[in-house]
This record gives C-alpha cells, structure tokens and sequence, in this order.
C-alpha cells in the first residue's frame, strides 16, 4: 500500500517533467522555423465518465487523446498542421506542412492576417483544486452516482427509466511561440448530468439538468448531483400527463438557469469580433443603446470556477472581463489577436481552440448578464397572463440576432401568481427586441456549463438572473 | 503494423490480464477540410486521427479505456486502464456477451473511392473555391457566411474475444456552404447548402448555387399571420422533425427501459399507409453503409415502418443478448473513444411518385419550410422552433417568404397526418434519406 503511494507520486511529479519536456521539444522546433510567426501547442486530455443506467452500470470509462499542433503565419497567411506523434520528427514535419499550407493558400486569400500586440508570458497556471479528482477514489465516485441514480428512481412512481453521468476532463496545455510565450496549464473541468424520464397511460417525457464548474470534486459538495436529479425527476413526473404551453407572445419571466442560454446565443455570438466583422446585428453599434438600461452582459474569461476560465487563451493572449453591453449600451467586442488588430483593440484572451486538431477562433467564455434585485415572486406579480420558463434545452441564433432555444417547462402565471406546470417549448425573437422587453432584473444568479458549437465545439460558462421579457413561444394553437 | 494486427494483440494483452472476454475497436481517419469564415479561407487541415477503445469484461463488469496512441506500449497500458476500471465497476446483471463471429456480407458497393481517399487539401480547397464561385455568380445579392468541405478516409478494425475479426474502409465526401443575401441594408436569413457523397462524383457547384438561391428567395419576408394547417418539410427539417423521434422510438435501448411510445405496439399501425421506412445497413453507396456495425456484427436491411404498420426496432448484441433475440447490427460509435451504442445505419424512407412542385401545387394553403432551427423532443415526439427559409403557399403557388414564424407539433401524431410523400429523396446529415414530406394539422405560429 505505502509503495503503491509513492509511485503515484512519482508519476505525478514525473508528468510535470514530461510536460517541461514537450515544452522543450516545441521550442527546439521552433527554432528551426522559417516562418515569421509560429504558435505550437502541445494538448493532452484525459477524461473519466461514470455512467449509470436504470441502477446499472453502463460503464467505467477512461481515456487519453493527445497531440501537438502548429499554426505559422507566412506573409499574412496562416497555415495549419497536427500530429498525434510526439517525437520531434513528426512535430518537425508538422511545422514545416503548416508553413507550406500557408504558402500554398496565401493566393487565394484576399485579406492578409496581422496580429495586435501581445507580451510573450512565461507563465504556469492550474485550475484552482481543493479535491484533485487524479488522487480521487473511483469507487466512492461511482457509489456517489449510483446514489443519485437511486434517488430519481425512487422519486416517483411515474419515472422508468434514468441516466445519470459524471466526468472529468483534465486537459494539460501547453503553448509556446516564436516570440517567446512559454505557458503550460492545468484546466481540470467535472460535471454531471441528469436525464429522468417519466411514463403514464402511454405519456412519455423526459427531463435533464447538469451541474458543473471548473474545479476539482470539491464540485460535488457545492452543488450535489442528488439536487438536480431531483429538479429532474420532479419535473418529468410533474409533465408527464400536463399539455403543452400555448403558442404566441406572452410576457415571461426567463429562470436565471436559462438566461445565460439569451445571453449567449442571442448577443454573446453577435459580439464575436469575426461575426462582428461579417456584418453581425452589432456591426456598427459601439456607443448605441441596444438593449434595455437594466441590461449589463458581459462575457468574462477570469469567472471563479467557471467553465470557460483559463488564465491564458489558445494564443497565448492573457484572458479577461470583457464589458459587451453595459447598460444597455454597446461597450465593446470579443477579440483575437487578428481581430484585434483589425478593430485597432487590445486581445480579449477569446481565442480558444477545442484541442489539438484545430486552429483557434473566437469563442466565448463565461458569458452573463448582470443581476438586479427582484425577487422572482416580484417578477411575476407584474404579469397578467404569462409564464415562468425553466430549463433550458439547445438553441442557436443567426447573426441577425434572432435566436431560439428550447425550455423545459412553463408556469402558468395568472395575475402574478404561479399556476399550473406545462410542457416547455422552443421560445424565439430577435434578441435585441427582447432585451428592450426587459423590464426587470431579479437577484439571484445562477452559472451553468454548456458546450458550444462554432465549427468546432467548446466548454463555456453561461449565466444570469431570472428577469422578465416578452418572446414568441412556438407552442399548441389556442 | 496493420489497423487490425494493433486491435488484435489488444484483445490478446486483455485476455491475458484476466479478461473473460475483451473486444477492441481501433479506428483511422485522414481528413482533409477547408474551412470559409466570412467568405475567407479560414483554415486548412490536413489531419489523422486515430486511436483504439477497449471494452474489457470480468465476472459482467465492464471497463472500458482507450488512447489515440497506438504504439505498443500506450495500447499495453490502455489495456491495464481497462482492467483496472473493471475491477472498480459493478456487475451489470444484463450484460450476457460480446457478439460471436458471423460470415461478413460482401462490402455494399461504391463505399470506398480512392480518388477521395488521395485528395490533397489544394485539391479540396479547389472543391471549396468551385461552391465559392458558383454561389458568387449565381447572384450577386449572395454573401458567402462559412462553409467546410473535408474529406474523410476511414480505416476501422474490430476483434474480440469470440472470433470476430473485421475491417474496412471507407470515403467520405461532404461540403456545406451556409449563405445570407444582402439588399438595400436587408439581410436574409442564413440559408443552409450541403452534400454528401461516397465518391467523387460531387457537384460544388450546385451547393452553391442552391445556397444562394435559397438565400436570395428569403430576402423581403413578411410577417405571416398564424393558423393550423399544411406544411411541406424538406428533407432537412422533415429528418429532424419526423424521423428523429421515430429513430429514437424504434431503438431497442429505449423500448426495453420504456422510453419509447412504440413500447409493446409492434403489429400496429402508428401512421399513414403511404409511410414505409427501412434501415439499411448495406445500401450502396450509403453514406452509413458496411457489411459490419461498430461491434463487428454482420449490417442487414431491418423493416421498420411498413404501410404505416410498425415492423421493428434496432439492437445492437446487448439490446439483442437482453431479449435473447439476434442483433440487426445497429451497434454504432461516434469514434474509438466511445462505447457503442444503437444507432441507424441508413434510414430510408420511402419517397412517393411527386415532384417538389406537385407536391406544392396541392397546398391550398400552407407553408414551405427549408431549415428547422428549433427543438424536438424525441422521446414525447413534441417540436417546436423557427421555420427558416420558409415561404407562404396560397392557391398551389408560393407567394412570399415569411419572417418571425414557428411551428410546432407532434411528431407522433403528425406521421398519421401525412398527406403526401415526393419523390426526390436525399441523404442528411443524420443518415437518414427522405424525400420531401408534406403535412397538416401544423401550428403555425407568427407573431
């Protein structure tokens, strides 16, 4: 037992040696570079799931994908190369295919990239751990989910069946550039979901809720994977014989749980600087009112625990809190350095790639509006005939602004009060018009996990308060 | 060293650290792919991915590992990693076996080209720039947004402990252009273009055509007003809206642990008689077509819907082992690093005998839809979400795209409310092959 103890410690301290190593081997590389600017990132990713069906083990899942990537830039063209190898061979042929890529595409090109000024850190940074989920019990972590499991089972008589899933994703980075950036992290992400599906006289329906953050197992104690496997067999038991919400535009209140979803489909994705760029609802609309006052959005790549946190982004810019809209004033962009450049603006630290195997765009990270003060009982009171929408589904939005995402489930309201529970359905409008409705901000905040899909897929924090506004919800006909 | 030698040592390292029975599933893909932001090249790839997943199992405890290292020593460790989560899982009563071998089916024809399979990414940037073009001289309203074209060889091998040994590969060539048109300070929609083909036989140039087309056809929308009614579904939203429910319906998974509504109603009807619907695993030149699934299990044709009647459900061995039944190899794996599960190989849906316009000229009134942007809840069957690129039909004809409309329904209830299938069928980005699809009793929703 003691010796197995002190092997786990050499191979721990062992990977910090290897990481230094693939350090070493990118800058050796880089140095044999022709190119005027080259970004080599190195990416290990090691990720552990725990699935547990109807009380049954699915399985125990763990594994390892990693590999090393090169971006250079020749005469304002980038080109782009990965490898799963990591000997210095192939890394070397990685550099030297990037650098002819960006030569043979540099005639099709029509802009030329230059980058906005960024310091080369020598940095280290590692997700803030109270609970390493490497030096975890994997045992005690699948009787922890099975116990939840148990608990949705058990919740009703109407839920048949259940999934409930926990992972983690521990991602090694490390980038290094001919400028001389030198940054290794350590982002260590958890979380968990809950699917619970209820059945009656033939009614099918199902419900899921997630927790999650950037952290260690610390996560589990903050907010239990037991709470929302509640929320979600509750919910499920709740609809599986109730009818589906009206269709037409009401006054809603949004729960704070699904606020982030408007924050980022709806305006998040029009204040990228790339679709800003390509002509984006927010083109030309620095220092205009697009929004209510009530409104501040803001997307923050230093959020606490959150799920897009990092310390540096995927080009080695430094991340930061970015003001997008403050009271309901347009304030300013997400960047890369190329956008950045372009826009005469400084880097945001919003260029993220998924891993290895791709480039990095704008993305981004912890996206939120700010919180008022409203009690959510005082949301409702103002509202005559409406409902309170929970639990978000997917959405996605044009750059136009109009944006849609689905909800779980519609409280009636009546005269301020909550009523009946509905199925939810998918909610639209352009955002810009939503976010004039707002006419209220309440206290409670919530950040959630999502994932992200430009292209490439991502981990992003998605935030805010309940508040009130009037959408199109795509219900049954009156 | 071969793909399957590196799967079949894995099976041999499992079976010798104590695995009752073991399967690995390793799995190559080269992709070439030219990515458009904002009407630019934004990136060029040249990637391999690869990489091996291990289901290791002891006394009916499953750990599975994998690592897209396939060198001697990481797939040796990657086989310890299994064990080891084996040993710390929890038997699962229902697990019975890994598949048994079975003479494999000759591989469906036309899966593999070896024109793709050796494109360069100068050769796919030209595919790229060829969709560019058209869509620029088709009209010059249209605005490219983005667009990928890649093309992808796939290289897979799967062993396991019982003998089953198998290996392919396969083309794959795809392209989207996503485009928006630009006139008098209005912007269209996003208009959405793609194909998809097994061999080169690949029009660019009718994606991007098409693209711009259907963008420029969105400028000008007005609001429509709402009513309940007809609505024609493009093979795009009538895969989402219709059949994905049906797909996750006709999985066994989900009818054994009663989330499908189809649990206990084979033999009975569950829409119109004009609705047949197949999965065809050995379809030629399919987009998801092999002679064997992602266990290794010989691919078959399994009737599904036929004339309204439901016929039958998907399994995949442990869907199949549970009801002591023979798996129709729908086992399916999104890569090496996930464990299968049950999936469609192709599904087809029957196409009718009419042309897109006839099928127009019987709406006396109604809507055409050519993007769903929206949700469907594929176990109740509800969807609801923006009709994009949708246009109001009056008296057979179309008459004006419409802006700010939803629709929504029960895809259940609404496969008993077809009133007409086309007849120009295509493949989707779901697998799934349908014509267009036209229907009633739909809310249709404006503001």
């Amino acid at each position: 037992m003691r010796n197995a103890f002190i092997v786990c410690i050499l191979k721990r301290e062992l990977r910090g040696v290897f990481f230094k190593m693939m350090l070493d081997v990118m800058v050796k590389c880089l140095e044999k570079s022709v190119a005027e600017h080259v970004e080599m990132r190195h990416h290990r990713r090691e990720a552990f799931t725990v699935a547990i069906k109807d009380g049954k083990v699915d399985a125990l899942n763990n594994g390892v994908v990693e590999g090393v990537c090169v971006r250079a830039l020749v005469k304002g063209s980038w080109g782009f190369s990965s490898t799963t190898s990591l000997l210095e061979k192939d890394v070397l042929k990685a550099l030297r295919d990037a650098a002819s890529l960006a030569k043979d595409s540099k005639p099709q090109k029509k802009r030329s990239a230059r980058l906005a000024e960024v310091k080369a850190y020598v940095d280290k940074y590692v997700t803030p751990l109270k609970l390493d989920p490497r030096k975890a019990d994997k045992e005690e972590l699948v009787s922890l989910v099975m116990d939840t499991d148990k608990l949705v089972r058990n919740f009703s008589k109407a839920i048949v069946s259940d999934n409930v899933v926990f992972n983690v994703i521990d991602d090694d980075l490390s980038f290094a550039s001919s400028e001389g950036a030198r940054i290794t992290q350590r982002i260590v992400r958890c979380f968990g979901s809950v699917l619970a599906v209820a059945r009656e006289k033939g009614n099918v329906t199902s419900s899921i809720e997630a927790i999650g953050a950037q952290s260690g197992l610390e996560i589990l104690k903050k907010t239990p994977l037991d709470e929302v496997g509640k929320v979600a067999a509750e919910r499920a038991s709740k609809l599986v014989s109730a009818p589906v919400a009206p269709a037409g535009v009401f006054p809603v209140v949004l729960e704070n749980r699904i606020v982030g979803l408007l924050a980022h489909e709806a305006v998040g994705h029009c204040a990228e600087a790339d679709l800003v760029h390509g002509g984006s609802f927010l083109a030309n609309k620095v220092g205009k009112k697009v929004a209510s006052t009530l409104v501040t959005l803001v997307d923050d790549g230093r959020y606490p625990n959150g799920f897009g946190t990092m310390k540096y982004d995927d080009e080695g810019a430094p991340t930061q809190k970015t003001v997008l809209i403050e009271k309901g004033m347009v304030k300013g962009f997400m960047h890369s350095r190329e956008t950045a450049h372009d826009f005469k603006a400084k880097p945001t630290g919003n260029a993220r790639a998924w891993n290895f195997e791709f480039d990095p765009i704008i993305r981004m990270r912890n996206t939120y509006i700010e919180s008022g003060d409203c009690t959510v009982e005082e949301l409702a009171e103002e509202i005559k005939e409406g409902y309170f929408l929970k639990g978000g589904l997917s959405g996605q939005a044009d750059f136009t602004g109009e944006f849609m995402f689905g909800t779980q489930e519609a409280v009636h309201i009546k005269n301020g009060e909550f009523r009946e529970s509905l199925r939810g359905v998918t909610i639209s409008g352009n955002a810009f018009e939503v976010l004039k409705k707002v006419d209220a901000i309440g206290k409670d905040f919530a950040m959630r996990i999502g994932l992200c899909g430009k292209e490439q897929i991502n981990y992003v924090g998605i935030g805010g308060p309940n508040l009130r506004t009037n959408v199109l919800m795509g219900g049954a006909a009156k | 060293m071969s793909l399957q030698t590196v799967s079949q040592s894995a099976v041999k390292n499992c079976e010798k650290l104590g695995a009752d029975e073991a399967e690995a599933y390793a799995q190559k893909t080269r992709t070439v792919e030219v990515v458009l932001e904002r009407g630019e090249i934004q990136s060029e790839r040249v990637k391999v991915n690869q990489g091996i997943g291990l289901r290791f199992i002891k006394d009916k405890k499953l750990g599975f590992a994998f690592t897209s290292s396939l060198s001697k020593d990481s797939v040796l460790t990657t086989c310890r990693n299994a064990m080891k989560l084996s040993k710390t899982s929890l038997p699962n009563p229902d697990w019975v076996s890994l598949p048994t071998a079975a003479k494999l089916p000759k591989a469906p024809t036309g899966i593999f080209d070896p024109e793709i399979a050796t494109l360069s990414g100068n050769e796919v940037l030209d595919l790229t720039m060829r969709a560019y073009n058209a869509a620029k001289e088709c009209d010059k309203r249209a605005v490219i947004d983005d667009g990928k074209f890649s093309a992808f060889v796939t290289e897979v091998a799967v062993s396991n402990s019982h003998g089953v040994e198998a290996t392919e590969k396969s083309t794959l060539l795809e392209g989207f252009i996503v485009c928006i048109a630009k006139e008098r300070g209005q912007t269209s929609s996003m208009a959405f273009e793609y194909d998809m083909t097994r061999d080169i036989k690949f029009s660019p140039e009718k994606i991007g055509r098409l693209a711009a087309e259907k963008a420029v056809a969105s400028i000008g929308p007005k609001t429509g007003e709402s009513f309940v009614g007809k609505v024609i579904l493009d093979p795009e939203p009538a895969s989402t809206v219709l059949c994905y429910p049906v797909v996750s319906s006709v999985n066994a998974d989900n009818v054994q642990r009663k989330r499908s509504v189809w649990m206990g109603k084979l033999g009975e009807k569950v829409a119109v008689s004009q609705l047949s619907i197949i999965d065809n695993g050995l379809l030629p030149k399919g987009v998801g077509s092999s002679s064997f699934d992602a266990e290794g299990v010989p691919c078959q044709t399994t009737p599904i819907i036929t004339k309204g009647v439901l016929k039958g459900f998907l399994h995949n061995s442990f869907t199949a082992n549970k009801e002591k039944r023979k798996s129709t190899g729908n086992a399916s794996r999104d890569g090496y690093n996930m464990l299968p599960t049950v999936f469609i190989s192709n599904l087809i849906v029957e196409p009718g005998k009419k042309k897109l316009n006839d099928l127009i000229s019987e709406v006396d009134k109604g809507i055409i839809v050519r993007r769903f942007s929206g949700n469907v809840r594929t176990d109740s069957g509800e969807f609801s979400g923006i009709a994009k690129q949708a246009n109001y039909i009056e008296n057979g004809e179309i008459k004006y795209p419409l802006k700010e409309t939803m629709i929504s329904g029960n895809a259940f209830q609404t496969i008993k409310n077809i009133v007409d299938i086309g007849s120009e069928s295509r493949p989707t980005f779901m697998r799934i092959y349908t014509p267009p699809i036209l229907v009633d009793k739909i809310n249709i929703v404006s503001k």
